[in-house]
């Protein structure tokens, strides 16, 4: 009597389990279906080894947009320019180049910025690109209502007018020393697409560039393929390029070992002495804009003596975090801005020396250090670094706290306080990198007092008249010789001062398979794959 | 003999078992003989209290100092000096293992601890009560058990802030409907007996039925999960510093060993294995307790 | 019982609308603001305050509530914090490699569980029940991204047999799912072990081998079958633990799923995405114990329901 209802609810298991696989299955027939139309292309996933001319990138976090005017993030960028170009744009020492201007023209006082086109370039719909174009990309970038991340760079543009096709002219409101740069990082996009699906930019992007959209899921992966008209002879080599985010570090590593991925970038710098060496695998190093350094919150004590801080760049031995935290690929941090960032001015002095550090503590009246906390990130590399600012202060009697926290968290901690005075952090390990290169991006945001939290990145609640100034004063500036010479002066004031703890300057670490060739990451840590070749 | 009691209870080998009203001591006196003839328990139990001394003693046992670093030998393999090698800051591993097992241990027994005591509680209460109380719980837990485990928990620790006292509270929580559900389940069964209905009849106050009959009977269940529980909240404890969301970072925790050392897999595995593989032991230990604990508790399991 | 059922399905809606209004508020606890994520390092404060009005952030947390809700209720997912497309595409193209992960996982860990915990039980206190016991629990002992990042090591980057990861072919899910399925797999086993023994003491099987049928007669049809049913049962109650696991393990072998999605939202306070996310879970767990209830019931008679 028992089993009858158990038969029966045996059977209505066996039900639900085949309508599951039912469903599975024909979900996966349609899965299946799709990954044929996917696959049916040039084998975009195929190993890539092999001697086809589909590349694989491998990259440490997702695309988070692919509207050009919208990006903020280095991945997001390096995406862009693989299917847009700018008027100008950045070779590999991020010096400012011609890209779809061929000339341009600076007037005496600074103002009108005047750009000579390319001539038969066609964005990727077979539009032409001219001068209209530019003016509709700048009239896009400028409105309030799209709210784009660019906007800001193109504030001070009061207009923009285009003589002939080939002619644009920027006329500005006040001089900006840096305008060249932003020029650099406004992509154009078809205007077509622009006047009829603006609002899907990002699932359709059409631009110039040597590479077309084809597909994009985020999160795993953003296939482009050769453009076939591209303006430049010869470009690009190779038919397709997949990029793919792979966060965790050890899976991207091993995607090269295996040839799963042609390049990894991020390389992660732990594993650079382990593959270097083997013959297929290649490691390429570049210094790069990318500062690391502790902001140490001038207005709290102890860190409001000037002393204190100095005590710190004394006490922390860099050579030793270079081989340390970053493996030995890196170097001392020697300004407020790394080498490879426009107006860099070397600095010396805080050489590793624990007695002056110690001397330094007593004269400002903490011969027995003090207990402070450090704030930083969640990410393993940020913990080391955070780690090793902590056993080596501890040698001069400064008892630091790793806080380490989830990023979002953190950047809330940072910016949810609305005066100086409610700030709670104290020192924090961070690291900054102007987008654009230049050395405004460089410095404003991080040392003008107007850049106090939650406005700037100003966590150093760094105050100094002199700087304050000397920054205005060098944006306006229309002398390039001028502008370095007060950055001269602004580096050496802040060096002097040490509202950091200056730490070093990342190396941009990519590895890739020694088959290719051409794939580059330039200083801002953006991957260009314009000349990228399979031999 | 109608009652409520769901599938919850299938978890539970004692769910639905009626116990009879045995004497105290010859439970434990059977229990210690039936607990002692299972060898692999008794193993994992007497590794368990080298565990607990090793916590205890820590301090005078390692040979280096666990935080010092040392720049001279970053991330050396197992030699003579270094038995277990040294880490990325040259640090001794052995002497982090040891130093790490208090910690290790602290957070994950307070946490099941924690989620033990208001298990019980809320399973009694609602096993007890019925009614609307034993809705209002039993909704609840579902309500928390629709959430992945390991999101609760970086929500509490989001919300909370980083620190191991914030990990034991999150994986108290994600602990407690279960120790609930389970309680609940043995309180239904252990309400219908004999001698609950002959106190109750004999005009015990509810208080009293609870405290006196009828926890003495979830006893057993709450030992068992307990001992079951500890492997996983030391991996859950894990997990959260692989996410980034657990111990402070410079403390010795195991599960921040690991998860630190993660990147050095390829070029210093033992980083990686030392420290999983002590987590692994652990929670093997625990679990095998766990198990030798349930068979010996357990009435049905009588040869 | 069908009365039983229908309550009980009544019983999910409200069930929901807590886990919606919870989810809701548990997000916005969490410390953390999308539009500074979104707007980058160097944005300035006009541009952050631009973006929480476009995506509605600037306004009180109840309305924002409620307008989420009729979206929802209207089928609207909306769109994505992050990346502005709509959630529900991006679920579509992430539902199938965690459907593939977790029900691959749960198929094989069903499958060498039953066969570890009959073999235990058949062989009870002799040496295949150790050696099951033990493989048995040192499954659920180790750390799931360890075992995981171990595998990637031996047996992809050593050996090269699989891929390190992603979904481009079958061989593709081998270690996920190993690693996903290690757990399910030992708790099945001990469940399926103790299961068979009770099965075993019953009375029929006791009548069957006195009447002489032979050995794997009675285990094959009678004892595996009935206890077959527990197991699965039990099975079913794993699929939604094996969800919430498939975020580890989709971190550490980069499996494009909804696992992942979850972490990467996490991180970017990506509130729609989330809450689109949790509510699915949660539904699914919801329903999922439901029918295991149910079913129970059905197969227990000794359990009745009182309304």
């Amino acid at each position: 009597m028992k089993s009858k209802p158990k038969v029966w609810s045996m059977f209505m298991l066996l039900l639900i389990m085949a309508v599951v696989a039912a469903g599975c299955g024909n979900q996966a027939n349609n899965s299946a279906g799709n990954n044929t139309t996917a696959t049916s292309q040039p084998q975009e996933t195929g190993t890539a080894a092999g001697s086809d001319k589909d590349i694989v990138i491998a990259i440490n976090s997702n695309f988070m947009t692919l509207d050009p005017h919208n990006a903020s993030d280095t991945h997001s960028i390096s995406a862009a320019r693989t299917m847009y170009e700018g008027l100008m744009g950045f070779d590999e020492n991020m010096n400012v180049i011609p890209v779809l201007a061929t000339e341009h023209k600076i007037s005496e006082d600074g103002l009108v910025y005047t750009f000579t086109l390319q001539e038969n370039v066609k964005f990727h719909d077979g539009t032409d690109f001219n001068a209209e174009a530019v003016k509709a990309n700048i009239a896009r970038i400028q409105d309030e209502q799209n709210n784009l991340r660019l906007r800001k760079s193109f504030a001070k543009v009061a207009s923009v007018e285009t003589p002939d096709a080939k002619t644009v002219v920027f006329t500005l409101s006040e001089p900006y020393n840096a305008f060249l740069n932003k020029v650099a990082m406004a992509p154009m996009i078809s205007p077509k697409a622009l006047a009829e699906n603006s609002a899907d930019i990002m699932k359709s992007p059409v631009g110039t560039g040597p590479f077309m959209y084809k597909e994009w899921t985020q999160g795993d992966r953003l296939v482009v393929v050769k453009n076939p008209n591209y303006w430049q002879a010869g470009l690009p080599m190779v038919d397709s390029v997949t990029f793919r985010p792979v966060p965790e570090n050890g899976a991207r590593i091993a995607m090269l070992k295996t040839g799963e991925a042609d390049f990894i970038y991020p390389m992660p710098t732990e594993q650079v002495s382990e593959v270097e060496g083997q013959a297929d695998i290649i490691v390429d190093t570049t210094e790069s804009t990318i500062v690391r350094y502790v902001t140490l919150n001038t207005m709290k004590k102890p860190f409001d003596d000037v002393k204190v801080r100095q005590a710190i760049n004394y006490a922390i031995n860099k050579e030793a975090y270079i081989k340390v935290v970053k493996s030995g690929l890196g170097s001392k941090l020697d300004s407020t801005m790394s080498s490879k960032t426009q107006y860099y001015s070397q600095q010396t002095g805080y050489d590793y020396d624990v007695e002056k550090a110690k001397q330094l503590l007593a004269e400002a009246g903490y011969p027995d250090g003090f207990a402070t906390e450090i704030w930083g990130e969640n990410e393993s590399e940020t913990i080391k670094g955070m780690q090793f600012i902590q056993q080596q202060l501890a040698l001069v009697g400064i008892k630091v706290e790793v806080k380490s926290m989830e990023g979002g968290t953190l950047s809330d901690q940072i910016n949810s306080v609305q005066t100086p005075e409610e700030a709670k952090v104290q020192m924090w390990y961070v690291s900054w990198s102007p987008s654009s290169g230049d050395a405004d991006g460089a410095t404003r945001g991080l040392f003008s007092s107007e850049m106090f939290p939650p406005a700037g990145s100003n966590t150093a609640y760094y105050k100094n008249e002199n700087v304050d100034q000397w920054i205005a004063d060098a944006n306006k500036s229309t002398d390039s010789e001028e502008a370095k010479a007060i950055y001269a002066d602004i580096q050496k004031t802040i060096w002097e001062e040490a509202p950091w703890a200056f730490m070093g300057v990342d190396q941009i670490i990519s590895g890739k398979r020694s088959n290719l060739e051409g794939v580059k990451v330039f200083p801002d840590g953006s991957i260009n794959i314009l000349k990228a070749e399979v031999k | 003999m109608s009652d409520n009691s769901t599938v919850m209870g299938a978890g539970s080998p004692l769910s639905g078992e009626v116990l009879p009203p045995v004497k105290t001591k010859g439970r434990i006196g059977e229990f210690v003989s039936k607990f002692c003839r299972q060898r692999m328990s008794l193993t994992a139990a007497g590794f368990i209290v080298l565990l607990l001394l090793i916590a205890v003693f820590g301090p005078f046992l390692t040979p280096y100092n666990p935080d010092e670093a040392n720049y001279e030998v970053l991330m050396a393999g197992p030699s003579a000096d270094h038995w277990a090698g040294t880490d990325e800051y040259g640090r001794d591993i052995l002497s982090r293992l040891i130093d790490g097992t208090r910690l290790t241990l602290a957070v994950s027994l307070s946490a099941v601890f924690i989620a033990a005591v208001l298990g019980t509680i809320l399973g009694l209460l609602s096993g007890f009560y019925g009614g609307w109380l034993d809705r209002l719980i039993m909704r609840g837990s579902d309500v928390l058990f629709s959430f992945p485990d390991l999101l609760l928990a970086i929500g509490i620790v989001a919300i909370l802030g980083p620190g191991l006292s914030n990990v034991v509270i999150a994986v108290a929580v994600f602990g407690t409907p279960s120790f609930a559900r389970i309680i609940r389940s043995v309180t239904l069964s252990a309400k219908e007996t004999l001698f609950v209905e002959a106190a109750r009849s004999m005009g015990a106050k509810n208080g009293r039925i609870i405290w006196r009959h009828i926890f003495p009977e979830t006893v057993p269940s709450i030992i068992v999960n307990v001992s079951m529980k500890v492997g996983g909240a030391i991996l859950a404890a894990a997990s959260l510093s692989f996410l980034g969301m657990g111990a402070k970072t410079t403390e010795p925790d195991w599960g921040a060993m690991l998860s630190m050392g993660r990147d050095y897999l390829s070029i210093a595995p033992h980083i990686v294995y030392f420290p999983g593989i002590a987590i692994f032991l652990t929670v093997l230990a625990f679990n095998l307790v766990g198990d030798g604990l349930r068979d010996a508790l357990d009435p049905k399991m009588k040869n | 019982m069908g009365r039983y059922a229908l309550q009980r399905l009544l019983g999910v809606i409200p069930l929901l609308f807590v886990v919606s209004v919870l989810v809701f508020m548990f997000l916005h606890l969490i410390p953390g603001d999308p539009a500074r994520l979104i707007a980058g390092q160097d944005a300035t404060l006009e541009e952050i305050m631009g973006i929480r009005q476009q995506l509605g952030l600037d306004l009180p947390l109840w309305k924002q509530y409620v307008h989420y809700m009729s979206n929802l209720l209207s089928g609207d997912l909306g769109n994505s914090i992050q990346s502005g497309l709509a959630v529900t595409d991006m679920l579509m193209s992430r539902v199938m490699p965690t459907l593939w992960l977790t029900f691959l996982s749960m198929a094989w860990a069903l499958l060498i569980g039953l066969l570890i915990g009959v073999v235990s039980a058949v062989y009870r206190n002799r040496w295949p029940d150790y050696v099951g016991t033990l493989a048995a629990i040192s499954g659920m002992s180790v750390p799931g991204f360890w075992l995981g990042l171990v595998l990637i090591q031996i047996f992809s980057v050593e050996l090269g047999w699989f891929p390190t990861g992603g979904v481009d072919t079958w061989k593709s899910y081998i270690l996920p799912s190993i690693t996903l399925g290690m757990g399910i797999m030992s708790m099945l086993a001990r469940y399926s072990r103790s299961s068979m023994l009770e099965t075993l003491r019953e009375d029929y099987i006791r009548t069957g081998r006195a009447k002489g049928m032979r050995e794997y007669v009675v285990i094959g049809r009678h004892a595996l079958r009935n206890s077959l049913i527990q197991v699965v049962t039990v099975a079913g109650l794993q699929f939604g633990f094996l969800l919430g696991g498939s975020v580890m393990v989709e971190t550490v072998f980069s499996i494009p799923g909804l696992g992942r999605l979850l972490v990467d939202s996490i991180l970017f306070r990506d509130y729609t995405v989330i809450q689109a996310l949790l509510l699915i879970f949660a539904t699914q767990f919801i329903l999922i114990n439901l029918i295991v209830d149910l079913l129970y019931g059905v197969l227990n008679p000794k359990i009745r329901y009182s309304s």
